[in-house]
């Protein structure tokens, strides 16, 4: 027996049911309706900087009622895979942190929006020497959330113990041998002298600007030769191999997360990093008290330089320019906002805010603070914002030195490559 | 109303064609499009012809290095995993109260296999001072970890592979309940040992749940992307040993931001699976038997 269906019950029903679907979609992407503007802002970092710029939001909402602002954070690494794929996607936060290697791709690429109009932000109190690291032919695409310089970090006891002078400015390449071959001798590699700082670009680089060169020229082009990369490579393999830096299984996983960092998890001494790791809980994570330096030098120049340790930007596609320029002045600007951040992204760039602050500081970010007072004269400016491709370029660096780390390359062979595979990275 | 039927069909099917449509064939067609362009994900593609292919094939050392290691897993990781899944099968084929507990056990690794979770317990697990590294020193034997040893990374991800044996033996499981059991019988008359049966009997009466669990598996393996991804932290280390083509894929493509180079890859890999897939559906017309026809 057939059962017997009424057809146009059933059209009825597909017809209600889609209606349904519809009013139900269109009444979700209409969310804002009611007039409140949502801002989504995105950022790397751990979960101590994840408080603070939670209270600086809650701040935030408070005094503008018809705001609010989701926060999410990442892993460097993570970070900018997930980025990457949300810019392409259309779908990224209307706030974006962006480092300074990554903010020329993207702007290029028409991801950003300017700062301009009534998108602008208040930057009067702000260095133009950091400013010019978000200006890119011209137009503002990026603000700088914090400055910060590289350094050389290492636990005080240690050095102590093993009978060696704190480092201090004037300290050279050779020091640093000695000193850390002298620790990691002395500890039976318990902890080791210093983490391997052969795959890390950032430190390479304050080395080529101490032999007066640098990552790129001022027209984009590559600024080193494979002769440098194997100098520095000859030399943090010279370490690794007299066991004065970290063994490989502990140095191929860097990826600037604390839970790979040899450092905190006291398995090496010292090892370089930028100072705005600093954060009031720093010694608690690190299980002990950390001290900064300034970088060896064999020249006269230190090869530091004042960096915008983040910036912001806005996504192209936002729906509320204005409203997340709004939030971004009042990150940079506001006292009681500078307060609560402290040094948790750099120091702060906002003249009047730094001052303040600098007053208020004790532990870790004290430490950075009278790090960046006493390094400040020898800092110079910042290079222009680096070529597409650079980001690419410092990938490559830490991947091919994974093969000088197992033995499968020598150093020159390794840095031929790297120099190869760059020159396509930043030409494509 | 007969004439009705077709149309209400093609009414209840719509959803489906509608995403098959969206979310399968246009991507594709945009995706052989693109692979022809050079496209950044932000700006608007340029036409450069063939320029992506011709340089996949003669300037690119990863892409190189990444078909070894893809090769190299699916050649390793494939036949262990099907020897597994038919192992544990025949056990299983016993006649056993428990039969069902044991089915769902093996199964299970299979249910949680591609899940991210998986894959970051096995990178724990594997790690520099995780357990297996510090079993092996229990035995004074030093490995080191073994997801940072670019020699022992590649078999990390093919040991979780072979782990998840549980979906082709569920298959290989239906397989033999469908051999008549005159066929064992007889030959347990003409006393044929177990290797003998198992040679003349189960293997040929198998063979085609063989041919469509290999082909499976083999296009599985080569589309593994999740594992590498995990276990490398997205990085295809140490040293390029973990690089599977897929992922290679996805850093052009999402982290370097070469869209139309990652879809001439895409491309390839699809016109590589279609090939392999063919020549294995050929050579299947020699080993492989399906009862009620002449054997060949």
């Amino acid at each position: 027996m057939r059962p017997r269906i009424s057809w146009n019950a059933v059209r009825l029903a597909i017809v209600t049911l889609t209606t349904a679907s519809l009013i139900l979609g269109g009444a979700a992407a209409c969310g804002e309706e009611d007039g409140t503007v949502n801002l989504r802002f995105t950022w790397w970092g751990n979960a101590d900087r994840a408080k603070l710029t939670e209270q600086v939001i809650d701040r935030f909402e408070q005094q503008h009622p018809g705001i609010t602002v989701e926060g999410t954070y990442a892993e460097f690494t993570a970070y900018f895979q997930k980025l990457t794929t949300e810019v392409g996607g259309g779908g990224a936060a209307d706030i974006l942190q962006m480092d300074y290697r990554y903010v020329r791709e993207y702007a290029d690429r028409n991801a950003l929006a300017e700062f301009t109009g009534n998108a602008a932000v208040d930057t009067s109190k702000l260095s133009d020497a950091l400013l010019a690291g978000g200006t890119i032919n011209g137009k503002l695409f990026a603000l700088p959330l914090g400055q910060n310089t590289q350094g050389f970090t290492y636990d005080p006891t240690v050095w102590a113990s093993a009978g060696l002078t704190a480092p201090a400015l004037g300290w050279t390449w050779n020091d640093l041998v000695a000193a850390t071959q002298r620790i990691s001798d002395i500890t039976s590699r318990r902890p080791y002298g210093v983490v391997d700082f052969g795959p890390i670009e950032d430190w390479f680089e304050v080395w080529l600007r101490q032999r007066a060169k640098s990552l790129y020229t001022e027209a984009g082009q590559l600024g080193y030769t494979a002769d440098d990369v194997t100098a520095w490579w000859e030399l943090t393999t010279r370490l690794r191999t007299s066991q004065a830096a970290t063994e490989a299984d502990l140095t191929v996983k860097l990826d600037g997360s604390q839970a790979n960092d040899p450092m905190a998890k006291k398995l090496a001494a010292s090892g370089f990093g930028y100072d705005s790791g600093m954060t009031p809980q720093t010694f608690e994570i690190f299980g002990r008290e950390i001290a900064l330096a300034p970088f060896p030098s064999d020249s006269d120049a230190l090869g530091q330089y004042a960096k915008p340790s983040m910036q912001v930007c806005v996504f192209k596609r936002s729906k509320h320019p204005k409203e997340a320029a709004q939030f971004i002045d009042f990150f940079l600007n506001d006292p009681e906002a500078a307060k609560i951040l402290a040094l948790s992204r750099g120091m702060p760039v906002n003249s009047d805010n730094r001052a303040a602050v600098g007053q208020t500081l004790t532990g870790p970010p004290k430490v950075a603070y009278d790090y960046e007072q006493l390094v400040g004269p020898k800092l110079t400016d910042a290079p222009p914002p680096p070529p597409k491709g650079a980001g690419a370029v410092k990938t490559a660096f830490q991947r091919v030195y994974d093969d000088v780390l197992f033995d499968r390359a020598t150093p020159r062979e390794a840095a031929e490559r790297l120099i190869k595979e760059a020159q396509q990275a930043i030409a494509e | 109303m007969p004439d009705e039927r077709p149309r209400v069909a093609y009414l209840f099917l719509s959803p489906w064609v509608a995403g098959a449509l969206l979310l399968t064939v246009g991507p594709m067609l945009a995706s052989l499009y693109l692979s022809f362009t050079d496209y950044d994900l932000f700006t608007t593609p340029k036409w450069i012809g063939l320029e992506n292919y011709r340089r996949l094939f003669t300037s690119d050392d990863r892409f190189v290095s990444s078909v070894w290691v893809t090769l190299r897993y699916v050649l390793i990781s494939t036949p262990l995993k099907l020897a597994a899944a038919l192992g544990v099968a025949l056990l299983l084929n016993r006649a056993s109260r428990a039969q069902g507990v044991y089915r769902s056990a093996f199964y299970a690794p299979s249910l949680l296999g591609t899940s991210v979770a998986v894959a970051l317990v096995w990178r724990v697990i594997f790690d520099r001072d995780g357990v297996v590294e510090r079993s092996f020193d229990a035995v004074g034997l030093h490995t080191g970890g073994w997801t940072t040893n670019p020699r022992l990374a590649l078999l990390v991800i093919v040991l979780l592979a072979v782990w998840q044996f549980g979906a082709p033996m569920v298959i290989f499981l239906a397989g033999l309940k469908q051999i008549p059991p005159e066929l064992y019988d007889a030959s347990a008359v003409d006393g044929a040992g177990w290797w003998r049966t198992f040679r003349s009997i189960t293997v040929p009466m198998l063979s085609p749940v063989i041919l469509f669990n290999l082909v499976l598996e083999t296009i599985h393996a080569f589309q593994s992307f999740t594992p590498a991804f995990i276990i490398s932290n997205g990085r295809g280390g140490p040293s390029d040993s973990t690089l599977f083509y897929t992922l290679y894929l996805y850093q052009r493509g999402f982290t370097e931001f070469r869209m139309g180079y990652a879809s001439a890859m895409a491309w390839l890999l699809l016109l590589v699976l279609a090939g392999l897939t063919a020549v294995v559906f050929r050579t299947a017309r020699l080993w492989v038997f399906y009862s009620g026809q002449e054997q060949r």
